[in-house]
């Protein structure tokens, strides 16, 4: 199967969210491509951009399973795993699935559940399974975690360690529409209304094949040389509290092919990975002096030689 | 403050690097040219951590103040060296300024002023002390220095303090085998470089020409080794290790002193060897004077040293004796040496007028109790060992005239107190007598076993001539503690004296010690003869062994150059390699690149060619076909799946002419 085979799949996809998403054609493409690498998403943004929307119509276009968790600061693990409950009539603890048990679940305000809530979520994603009283109940295949968080500084919110951060593959920003993509916002449907219409365009086969396709995505000895040059720079120059993980450099490398296949591409260019690139590091990624952290990422690009 | 000042961190590192540099001196300094460069170097943090005010344009009192303590410094210097040149005015000099010129440091011209002073600071270093610490330290010094300067040419902070660091001593690393070779293949040339000052050989420790009562026990409290010894084969017995240095005829009563050295000319003494021979290299330190110990009497003269013997028997090097240095001899367990001629008979009778009267009176009753003068030899001896006198290495103050005050009063004494006293009797009774000053026994280091004679086995005996047998050696301090000549000084002295274990009677601990100080002894002897002692002989002798036949400096040079290049070659290969091998595609890119610079136009650091080829073409639209047609190739070549083929961009590229839009 070559590249261009996917194309349309890809396209019919992308044209779909935006037909919801109006304005963020590079938001939508980068959650495209962190749900074709098989990483989970975090979306850091003001309430009332469209995390939630965007999230809910991944889920329709896709035909995934959707679940939405709202987290709270009296949330519990249970609530989001499951319990086991006694049951009179076979005598018997039977299991009763949480709503994690799904194939994209929508973890909204992540940062306001305690951090013991948000661990129970964060060893799902990891480990791609629940394990409770000793009993290991596997999780649906794909498995999507879209989390939103509001701005760590907002009041009630309990912001989620480094090495929390680092199990998202991607974090990205919506951001306020421009002014005509507003326009037509304000002046058009419902997006409720919309959203229910929404047909799925995929299947969960053509997913999967869709994320198998970003396997066998050329990588050359050269990118990997690019790559590795940007993870020594965070590592050596001393301007960050600590260089990226190789964990992070896979990240890095597998939301590249992602975006190079939804580019049409067989091969990574230069250009794919710094289009991943600040979604990708950014979270990851803590500049030692305070000034000039606004733009650390363009910084960093402008320093390191492409091989 | 403008863009090019060296930031506060860049100047801290600085100071750091001086102070270390400079503490050595601070050991040997006057206090005050110390203060005078820490107050300096107070003066510029206090501006770093709380701002306070620097002299400069905008303070010009301030100036006035630096000025004034610069002027003030050098008179103080004239005053206590009575010059601004030589070894240590120069370098206290060189400290004072130095501190001044970190406090004046506004541009970066100051800072490399200041640097690269501080690089010869390091140098400097070397004037006074060439040991392992301060070698050691001085390689710190040079990484610091070297970092600063790394620092000063990164303006945008770039990289860390650690990386600073790592990246100057990679760089010194890189250099050390340039360094050895240097070091190893360099010609040397006989004789110092330069001439040092004529203070740079001041405050040497060791054998003096004259002996007073009481000054030898001040080198006993010296562990400052005077030489080491290597035997080949056995070494001779404890009791038979005297090192023979200046010998002592003439005497006012309380000094002794060597024979004038003009009427003596250098005679070989008439000496008869027999015996088993015992070789040996000596290693002496520097001691200012003209002395070669040896072995009672060596056979021959050195061969390495220009030396001579006095008709006194003693082995004398033309030159005095200012770096360490090293001579093979060999000496022979029995000899005879013959009678002296008749003036030395009379310089070795001959006593000071009025002087002695109860030490003469008794010798000379007992001479004619018995007047052989073996007996009376044998007789003094017994009366050393039989009677209450005792070997102190603090003997009381001695009233008076100190012989007779000695032998009949204190009784208490040290080696030179009973050389002297059995001397006076000596010569009272008519029998030719003289003192021999020199080191006896050392200690064997069972590391190397090397023998380490220290300034504490000084030691000073007698010689008496006798008519059939020559001069002969007698010890009296022997005859009074046995222990002095059998064991060493060493031995004799409390233990807690030896070692920093003052409280402890712990034999381990001081086992220890000694095991630390043995081989310590031997890293620094093995650092004497190989990397200090490596001058045009060991030089020569190195190189030859390697198989340069005739080592002269023109084939070390060519030597020297064609394998500095070939290091050179062999690092600049392995960085470039490191780096990247040449890609032909990648060449091939470059060249195109080198088009367009022609348009001002070149990949940033981190343009990828996509972004570049974009702006390429708007700024040369007329090319747009051929400048995308050319990416496209190099990016299917460099980061595509299936190779396009490289003659493609080959022509592509030779065919892209570009020229200015009309």
């Amino acid at each position: 199967m070559t590249v261009s085979s996917f194309s349309a799949d890809v396209r019919s996809i992308l044209d779909a969210v935006n037909s919801i998403i109006i304005g963020k054609r590079q938001v939508t493409k980068l959650a495209l491509t962190c749900l074709l690498a098989k990483g989970h998403l975090l979306i850091e943004d003001l309430p009332g951009v469209g995390k939630t929307t965007l999230a809910h119509t991944l889920a329709s276009t896709l035909g995934l399973g959707f679940q939405r968790i709202q987290f709270t600061s009296d949330m519990l693990p249970a609530d989001i795993l499951g319990v086991s409950v006694f049951d009179r009539d076979t005598s018997q603890f039977t299991f009763h699935p949480g709503p994690v048990f799904t194939q994209l679940i929508l973890a909204d305000e992540i940062n306001r559940a305690t951090p013991r809530t948000q661990s129970a979520l964060l060893e799902a994603m990891e480990e791609q399974q629940v394990s409770i009283e000793g009993q290991t109940h596997p999780l649906p295949e794909p498995f999507f975690v879209i989390a939103t968080q509001n701005p760590s500084h907002q009041i009630g919110t309990f912001p989620l360690p480094e090495s929390q951060l680092d199990r998202f593959l991607m974090r990205i920003e919506i951001g306020y529409p421009d002014a005509e993509a507003e326009r037509t916002l304000l002046l058009g449907d419902d997006r409720r209304q919309l959203l229910q219409d929404l047909q799925a365009v995929t299947s969960i086969d053509q997913l999967i094949n869709l994320q198998q396709a970003v396997n066998d995505i050329h990588v050359a000895p050269a990118l990997v040389d690019y790559v590795q040059n940007l993870l020594a720079y965070t590592r050596d120059s001393g301007l960050y509290h600590f260089g990226l993980s190789p964990r992070a450099g896979l990240a890095l490398l597998r939301a590249a092919k992602a975006w190079a296949l939804i580019d049409q591409r067989d091969h990574v260019d230069p250009e794919d990975v710094q289009a991943v690139f600040p979604s990708v590091v950014k979270h990851r990624l803590q500049p030692v002096s305070e000034q000039g952290s606004v733009d650390f990422i363009a910084d960093l690009l402008a320093q390191v030689t492409i091989a | 403050m403008n863009k090019t000042s060296p930031s506060p961190t860049a100047i801290l590192w600085l100071m750091l690097g001086l102070t270390l540099g400079t503490a050595p001196h601070f050991l040997h300094q006057p206090i005050w040219v110390s203060l005078v460069f820490l107050i300096a170097l107070a003066w510029r943090c206090m501006n770093i951590y709380y701002g306070w005010p620097l002299p400069g344009k905008k303070h010009l009192l301030l100036r006035f103040v630096q000025l004034g303590i610069a002027g003030i410094a050098i008179l103080a210097l004239m005053f206590s060296y009575g010059t601004t040149i030589g070894r240590d005015a120069g370098v206290a000099m060189l400290t004072m300024m130095l501190g001044l010129k970190v406090v004046e440091i506004q541009s970066q011209r100051d800072f490399y002023v200041a640097t690269f002073l501080g690089y010869f600071v390091v140098i400097t270093n070397f004037f006074f002390s060439q040991s392992i610490p301060i070698v050691l330290l001085m390689f710190v010094v040079v990484t610091i220095m070297t970092a600063c300067l790394i620092s000063l040419n990164d303006p945008k902070h770039q990289l860390n303090e650690r990386s600073v660091l790592k990246l100057s001593s990679q760089m010194l690393m890189q250099a050390i085998p340039v360094m050895l070779l240097l070091f190893v293949l360099f010609p040397r040339i006989a004789g110092p470089l330069w001439g040092l000052p004529q203070d740079a050989h001041t405050g040497t420790t060791g054998m003096d020409d004259t002996m007073t009562l009481g000054k030898i026990s001040n080198l006993i409290q010296s562990d400052e080794i005077a030489f080491r010894v290597k035997f080949d084969g056995d070494l001779p017995p404890p009791s038979q290790r005297y090192w023979r240095g200046p010998v002592l005829w003439q005497t006012d009563g309380t000094t002794w002193k060597e024979l004038d050295r003009n009427s003596q000319s250098p005679i070989t003494p008439d000496i008869d060897f027999s015996g088993g021979e015992y070789s040996y290299e000596v290693t002496i330190e520097p001691h200012n004077d003209h002395w070669l110990f040896a072995l009672d009497f060596p056979n021959r003269l050195p061969t390495n040293v220009n030396a001579h013997f006095t008709s006194d028997g003693q082995l004398r090097s033309n030159d005095a004796i200012k770096q360490r240095q090293q001579y093979q001899l060999s000496s022979q367990t029995n000899f005879q040496f013959n009678a002296p001629n008749e003036p030395l008979i009379k310089e070795a009778l001959a006593l000071p007028k009025d002087k002695h009267p109860q030490t003469i009176q008794l010798a000379q009753e007992w001479f004619l109790q018995d007047p052989n003068p073996q007996r009376y030899i044998q007789r003094v001896l017994q009366h050393f060992n039989q009677k209450s006198y005792y070997y102190s290495l603090t003997p009381p103050l001695l009233i008076g005239d100190s012989i007779d005050a000695f032998l009949f009063e204190t009784r208490r004494g040290f080696c030179e107190h009973y050389a002297a006293s059995f001397t006076v009797l000596m010569r009272a009774a008519g029998i030719p007598a003289r003192v021999v000053t020199g080191y006896q026994g050392g200690e064997i280091n069972p590391v190397n076993d090397f023998l380490v004679v220290r300034q504490r086995d000084a030691h000073a005996w007698t010689e008496v001539w006798l008519e059939d047998e020559g001069w002969l050696r007698v010890d009296p301090t022997a005859a009074v503690s046995s222990d002095r000549i059998e064991l060493g000084i060493g031995d004799i002295m409390p233990a807690g004296m030896r070692s920093p274990f003052f409280i402890t009677n712990s034999r381990q601990l001081i086992s220890l010690w000694q095991n630390i100080n043995n081989n310590w002894d031997a890293v620094n002897n093995a650092w004497n003869l190989w990397v200090l002692a490596y001058g045009p002989e060991l030089q020569k002798n190195f190189l030859s062994s390697l198989g340069m036949k005739n080592p002269d400096w023109q084939k070390m040079a060519i030597w020297l150059a064609i394998s500095i290049s070939t290091v050179l070659l062999i690092l600049s290969f392995t960085l470039l390699y490191q780096r990247k091998h040449p890609d032909p595609v990648v060449q091939l890119y470059r060249t195109f690149c080198l088009k367009l610079a022609r348009f001002d136009l070149q990949p940033n650091t981190g343009e990828g060619p996509k972004d570049f080829a974009h702006r390429a073409t708007s700024t040369l639209p007329h090319h747009k076909n051929d400048i995308n047609t050319i990416t496209q190739l190099y990016i299917d070549l460099h980061y595509g799946k299936q190779s396009a083929a490289l003659t493609d961009l080959q022509t592509a590229i030779k065919l892209f002419q570009p020229q200015k839009a009309i």
